[in-house]
């Protein structure tokens, strides 16, 4: 029987209405109901907090009131350095707390720098990525994974692939831990409404661009199939502009962001993750979940580890807008093949129960506890 | 923990190396998994070593074990078996006293073994050198993988180390494994042992292991000290070992695959150092490695890479010379070959050697036709040469020597000049020249050098203390560099005197040895006073730990600067902040065509009408590699030369096919006329998966680039459909048409034509012209493949059209294709005709896939067919059309060969049933090509004479 032990999850704040604060929300209440004692830390807090429930099982803290300064320039990198300083004393005070057999968990890459200023009275710490290894290496936070996680007693990635990236790439603390299933369908879709879902925020990254063109090869074939595009982003009036220059007032919908899930899913057919980068999607394991099957550009690593082309889902070759929409094509055709895809997703994606995952979290705390 | 079993017992062995042993014990110590012990084997040292292990030992009383020899076993594997013997953990592990673990490794590699049951797990090795880091065969460690035996991927024999290695300690004692004892390379025969006796093997991404090499450090070790001839024997001996474990084992695959790896490896390893070690060395290196390649199966050259087949061949034939040469086309790190050898030519296709005609294996081995050594421009070829002779005379030296001349290509007609280069090894592009004087004799080349070294080699010392010696040849407007090496001794003993600008402090003579790659060299040494002292002195010096620690900080800083200078994001810099601000050059005009690869297309046509006109303009053309073909009358500038740049920044029309470098700013005052390369079938821009995938930032900058056009030229609306839109075009386009097409539908330059066909050989022939110009395929990497393998038999051809017709190849520019010499005057390669559009004139029948040559053909009115074996994958798969070709095409589209040859041998057919289908054609892609097409934009912009 695994023991109880006290978990210190520092995330870079954990109020906003984002994928890892849900993860890292979702998550402490799993250890919680382990019985482990969960602290869930910000360094900051969000410009506008989301509701996360009552009463949480676990503690939450926030290091600082007020958001640190930016590090621009020398006199701004002084103080920001003092910034950290302070919220590193608090964070060391918390630690303080932690019976034997404690493990902290930075979650994101800036939260590790209060990490690596605290005093972890002795307790390993676990560094986490969660976006693929690719979409790091291609941005500013890369040297400061590789900076600041290269002590860290485990760095988690989100898929085999991207371990073993981090691993090739000198980082030989570099393991896999996949997100938990985070959503529990009391009903599933039944694949006759005449409707490709996405949801997402309206942005670049997120490709909804391509997933217009796409669609703007399929809908004449398929006038009462109707495409719909969740979310909000800096990326709406142009991607409404788009849609209308390709005439595709009729067929698409921007219903906005939604919090009803369940509904958006289950009111669908077929979901589509055209994006140009991914950590681990979980908007695919949410469509999963529900019964869909998915059409996925081969964007990251996390997409092959969680569909298996043909079987559960079908991956088309970035940014190859016509595969993309001959494979929408297919499936809008086809519902018997919609119908095998969507159920052996479900089965699938049983693999990332929140038991299973937890499971393998508390092996990780046992090979890093160096009490022996 | 003493109690209970330990997870790891990792065994370090030391002989002599007090000064190490510490911190090779602390790598294991340090662990991050905790069951780990460690077994000391002392293989009966005689320096300090026994004072550090018992403090180890009295430090961690229960982790540390020592264990003492009797007496000194010379080599690795005694200690090692005393190691295991000793050994208590599940898992054992090898760790030499001079390098280290990661801290990671024995978790990572114990929870790799733990999760997938296997007996032998394998990490990634790292060599750490002063200045970097080299990955040990990372192609094998690239990701986690389970293998149930070695078969399932042999490669893994190229990593014969033991010691990034755990084994299951039951593994070991159920198979036996020990290491043998008193021969070099025992790792080699553990680890074949070891991959043979595995039932699951595992390999893992993550450093496990840090090989911490000293290069040309005092006590050498082992591996270095490859040039004894006893080590060469031992690792004959311990192949003979491998290859009777595989015969025990049955395993008659894997002995095979060990055999092509030993000879793409082991034997080249040998063979690349063979031009530096003397005469004698080499006959008993070659008695050795004869007798041991002679009781091979011969039948593994067959599968071995080209080159070392071919080495392995020579040695069994005892020609040492013919397999340097194939070491010398296969150097390290794929540098650029060196043919070092003179190939023959029999019966139409190039062989390495005559011993090629004797035997069928030998004909197969050493082909070398797909060279292209009989086509290749000869400036694209690194050719060897000897020194024979090298002599002080008086204050002068003189030297001497030849250059093969393969397959006779440096036409006997042909005035050669060059020059002797003394090139700075470390430094790219820093060197002294002095003039040599070349001759013919018969078929060779030789020259002759003749100079006061002190007055022409001005080394500046310490820094760059070897050179090496080359000659650049000119043969008309081609120039071929030639590495030079010493056929003996021909250079033994010599030294000049020589003054480094450092002082005589830092050496006096330069003296001339054959480094380990084989080229010819010169080296700083110190002869007199005060060098002789001061010289060794400072290389001592720069030997410790602070001295190293600058000197190395010297060199890269140093590195960086020069990196940084010769930039291309310096020169963009310059460009935009500087050279934009000279004044522009009224009439100066800088074409480019396909990156700077040809005089051709659009661009060619355009300047030619200007010139025609005799307009006051001035051509700036710019060429990639060589100026041949380019014209004479008009200025030359190197891509991405600072003279290129500067042309640039002042001229005021930039014309041009493809797109000048990314990031330059185009100055308001420059008209860049964009006259593309051709219409599209594939798909373009931002309509191509790749782009579309792609960052914003890249988006960005290709918009950039495709937003300093101010004129683009069209010649249909289908390019205003495909081109204009996936490119983002924002330009006017310009509906003139193709200034390259003119010819196509006036007719053309009747002297251009001639002049073409004399150089063709097709001068006064009756023969139907075939001109075969497709597109080019992409590799594994999605790059435009460099050699363009031929989808039909050319053999057929010959036999079934010969005595009709005449192929012409044209591959695409971004690639080559070969044509045997033995189709010469059937088959020809066109290749490096910089214009297709002469070609397109002499063709009476067209056969493409998808390049866009179909569109402009057309206009000729001539048969056309499409052969496109890979037809479906290619327009699917990697790019996606814009049409479907079947639909749209103005000929036969034919999927195989037998087709193809069918179209081919009914032609009046083909031109007679396509006739409709031609003429929609151009009225679909071509409707402005009217032969006006230069001079409307030659009007329109350049009429004027120098206007504003």
């Amino acid at each position: 029987m695994a023991e109880t032990r006290d978990i210190f999850m520092v995330c870079n704040n954990v109020e906003e209405l984002g994928g890892l604060q849900r993860w890292a929300h979702h998550v402490a209440r799993l250890f919680a109901l382990r019985g482990h004692r969960v602290h869930l830390i910000g360094v900051t807090h969000a410009d506008r907090p989301h509701d996360y429930g009552q009463d949480p099982p676990y503690t939450i803290t926030t290091l600082h009131e007020r958001r640190p300064p930016p590090r621009r320039g020398r006199l701004s990198r002084l103080r920001h350095r003092a910034t950290v300083r302070r919220g590193a004393v608090r964070l060391s005070a918390l630690f303080r707390t932690a019976r034997p057999g404690g493990v902290v968990i930075a979650a994101q890459v800036w939260a590790m720098e209060w990490v690596v200023r605290a005093d972890t009275a002795g307790m390993p710490v676990i560094g986490m990525s969660h976006e693929s290894y690719t979409a790091t290496r291609q941005s500013s936070r890369y040297r400061r994974v590789k900076r600041h996680f290269a002590g860290a007693d485990l760095l988690l990635a989100l898929t085999g692939a991207d371990a073993d990236a981090w691993a090739f790439d000198e980082m030989s603390n570099a393991a896999a831990m996949p997100n938990p299933l985070h959503v529990t369908p009391v009903s599933a879709s039944s694949r006759t409404e005449p409707v490709v879902v996405r949801l997402g925020r309206l942005s670049f990254e997120k490709g909804q661009d391509m997933l217009l063109e796409a669609w703007a090869e399929v809908a004449p074939r398929h006038p009462s199939w109707r495409l719909r595009l969740y979310g909000t982003g800096p990326e709406e009036g142009e991607l409404r502009r788009r849609a209308a220059e390709l005439r595709l007032d009729a067929s698409v919908e921007f219903p906005g962001a939604t919090s009803d899930l369940e509904g958006a899913l289950t009111g669908a057919s077929v979901f589509a993750l055209s994006s140009r980068e991914e950590g681990f999607p979980m908007s695919i394991i949410e469509a999963m979940a529900y019964g869909l099957p998915t059409v996925a550009f081969d964007c990251a690593p996390g997409v092959r580890e969680l569909l298996t082309d043909g079987h559960d889902g079908l991956i088309v070759t970035p940014g190859n807008v016509m595969e993309f929409a001959a494979a929408l094509d297919r499936l809008m055709d086809d519902a018997r093949l919609r119908d095998s895809l969507g159920e052996a997703a479900r089965v699938s994606v049983t693999r990332y129960a929140p038991d299973a995952i937890i499971d393998r979290w508390e092996r990780q705390f046992a090979l890093v506890d160096r009490r022996l | 923990m003493s109690c209970s079993e330990p997870d790891v017992t990792v065994v370090v062995i030391v002989y002599n190396d007090a000064g190490r042993l510490a911190r090779a014990v602390r790598s294991v110590l340090g662990q991050s998994l905790a069951g780990v012990e460690v077994v000391v084997v002392d293989d009966a040292s005689t320096d300090a070593t026994p004072r550090v292990t018992a403090a180890l030992a009295a430090a961690s009383p229960d982790r540390v074990r020592v264990v003492t020899l009797p007496e000194n076993s010379g080599g690795c594997g005694r200690p090692r078996n005393v190691g295991i013997d000793h050994a208590r953990g599940r898992y054992v592990m090898f760790l030499d006293s001079d390098d280290t673990l990661d801290p990671h490794a024995c978790r990572n590699l114990v929870t790799a073994a733990e999760n997938t049951g296997a007996e032998l797990v394998s990490g990634r090795c790292v060599r750490v050198l002063p200045e970097q880091e080299q990955n040990w065969y990372p192609s094998l460690y690239r990701e986690s993988r389970v293998l149930a035996n070695i078969l399932e991927d042999p490669d893994l024999l190229y990593d014969t180390l033991s010691t990034n290695k755990c084994y299951r300690r039951d593994f070991l004692e159920r198979e036996e494994l020990r290491f043998v004892d008193r021969l070099h390379y025992e790792d080699l025969l553990f680890s074949a042992q070891a991959y043979v006796g595995a039932r699951k093997i595992a390999i893992i991404p993550h450093r496990v292991y840090n090989w911490l090499v000293i290069p040309g450090g005092e006590t050498l070790s082992i591996t270095h000290r490859r040039a004894e001839l006893r080590n060469f024997a031992d690792r004959l001996e311990i192949h003979r070992r491998i290859d009777a474990t595989f015969r025990a084992h049955g395993a008659a695959e894997l002995a095979k695959l060990k055999n092509v790896k030993f000879i793409n490896h082991d034997l080249l390893l040998y063979l690349r150092e063979l031009r530096s070690r003397d005469p004698e060395y080499r006959r008993e290196f070659l008695a050795l490695a004869r007798s041991y390649l002679g009781a091979m199966d011969p039948a593994v050259l067959e599968e071995c890479n080209q080159m070392t087949a071919i080495a392995g061949f020579m040695i069994r034939e005892g020609d040492v010379e013919a397999a340097m040469a194939a070491a010398d086309h296969a150097p390290k790190k794929n540098g650029p070959p060196t043919l070092s050898i003179e190939p023959i030519e029999h019966e139409g296709r190039i062989y390495w050697s005559e011993a090629a005609l004797e035997s069928e294996l030998g004909r197969r081995v050493l082909d070398v036709t797909d060279l292209g050594i009989h086509s290749a421009p000869l400036g694209t070829l690194r050719l060897g040469g000897r020194l024979d002779a090298m002599r002080r005379e008086g204050r002068e030296l003189f030297l001497a020597g030849d250059v093969i001349n393969p397959l006779g290509r440096i036409d006997a007609a042909v005035e050669l000049t060059g020059k002797l280069e003394i090139r700075d090894r470390r430094r790219k592009g820093r060197a002294f020249r002095v003039p040599v004087t070349l001759r013919r004799e018969g078929a060779r080349i030789t020259w002759q050098a003749r100079f006061v070294p002190a007055r022409r080699i001005r080394p500046i010392g310490l820094v760059d203390q070897t050179w090496g010696l080359w000659l650049s040849v000119k043969a008309d407007e081609d120039t071929i560099t030639v590495r030079l090496t010493s056929t003996g001794t021909a250079h033994d003993g010599v030294a000049m005197p020589v003054r480094p600008r450092l002082s005589r402090v830092v050496g006096d003579h330069l003296e001339a040895y054959v480094a380990e790659s084989g080229e010819l060299a010169l080296r700083i040494v110190g002869r007199r006073f005060p060098a002789r002292f001061t010289l060794p002195l400072l290389r001592r010096i720069s030997r410790t730990g602070l001295g190293r620690t600058w000197w190395h900080a010297l060199m890269r800083a140093e590195k960086a600067v020069l990196g940084r200078l010769t930039a291309r994001a310096t020169k963009i810099a310059v460009f935009n902040r500087v050279l934009v601000r000279l004044p522009i050059r009224k009439g100066a005009v800088v074409f480019e065509s396909h990156l700077g690869a040809q005089y051709s297309d659009n661009p060619k046509y355009i300047h030619r009408e200007l010139r025609e006109r005799g307009t006051p303009h001035q051509a700036i053309w710019s060429y990639s590699t060589s100026t041949r073909g380019f014209p004479k009358d008009a200025k030359l500038v190197k891509r991405g030369s600072w003279a290129y740049f500067r042309a640039l920044a002042r001229a005021e029309f930039w014309v041009d096919n493809q797109g000048f470098p990314a990031l330059l700013t185009k100055r308001r005052q420059t008209t860049y006329i964009q006259t593309w390369h051709g219409s599209a079938f594939k798909r373009m821009g931002f309509d191509e998966p790749t782009v579309k995938q792609s960052t914003r930032n890249e988006q960005l900058r290709l918009r950039q680039m495709i937003g300093r056009f101010d004129h683009f030229v069209i010649r249909s609306e289908h390019d205003v459909r495909t081109l204009i839109g996936g490119l983002g075009v924002t330009a006017e386009p310009l509906r003139a048409g193709y200034p390259r097409n003119d010819p196509l539908v006036t007719g053309g330059d009747p002297e251009e034509l001639a002049d073409l066909r004399r150089r063709l050989g097709l001068e006064d022939d009756g023969r139907t012209v075939v001109l075969y110009a497709p597109t080019f395929r992409t590799d594994e990497n999605g790059r435009p493949a460099a050699r363009f393998e031929l989808p039909f038999d050319l053999d057929r051809f010959a036999r079934e059209l010969g005595d009709s017709h005449v192929l012409l190849v044209r591959a695409h520019y971004l690639s080559t294709a070969v044509v045997p010499p033995g189709l010469r005057g059937t088959v020809i390669d066109v290749g490096d005709v910089h214009d297709v559009t002469p070609l397109l004139l002499l063709a009476d029948v067209l056969v493409t896939d998808y390049s866009s040559v179909m569109f402009d053909y057309a206009l000729r009115d001539r048969p056309m067919i499409f052969y496109t074996p890979d037809g479906d994958d290619y327009v699917d798969r990697q790019r996606g059309a814009y049409f479907d070709l079947a639909e749209h095409a103005p000929g036969p589209v034919a999927g195989d060969e037998d087709g193809l040859f069918a179209a081919l041998a009914d032609l009046d057919g083909v031109h007679r049933d396509h006739a409709d289908r031609r003429r929609l054609f151009v009225e679909r892609f071509g409707e402005y090509d009217t032969g006006t097409a230069a001079k409307a934009i030659v009007e329109r912009f350049f009429a004027g004479g120098r206007s504003g």
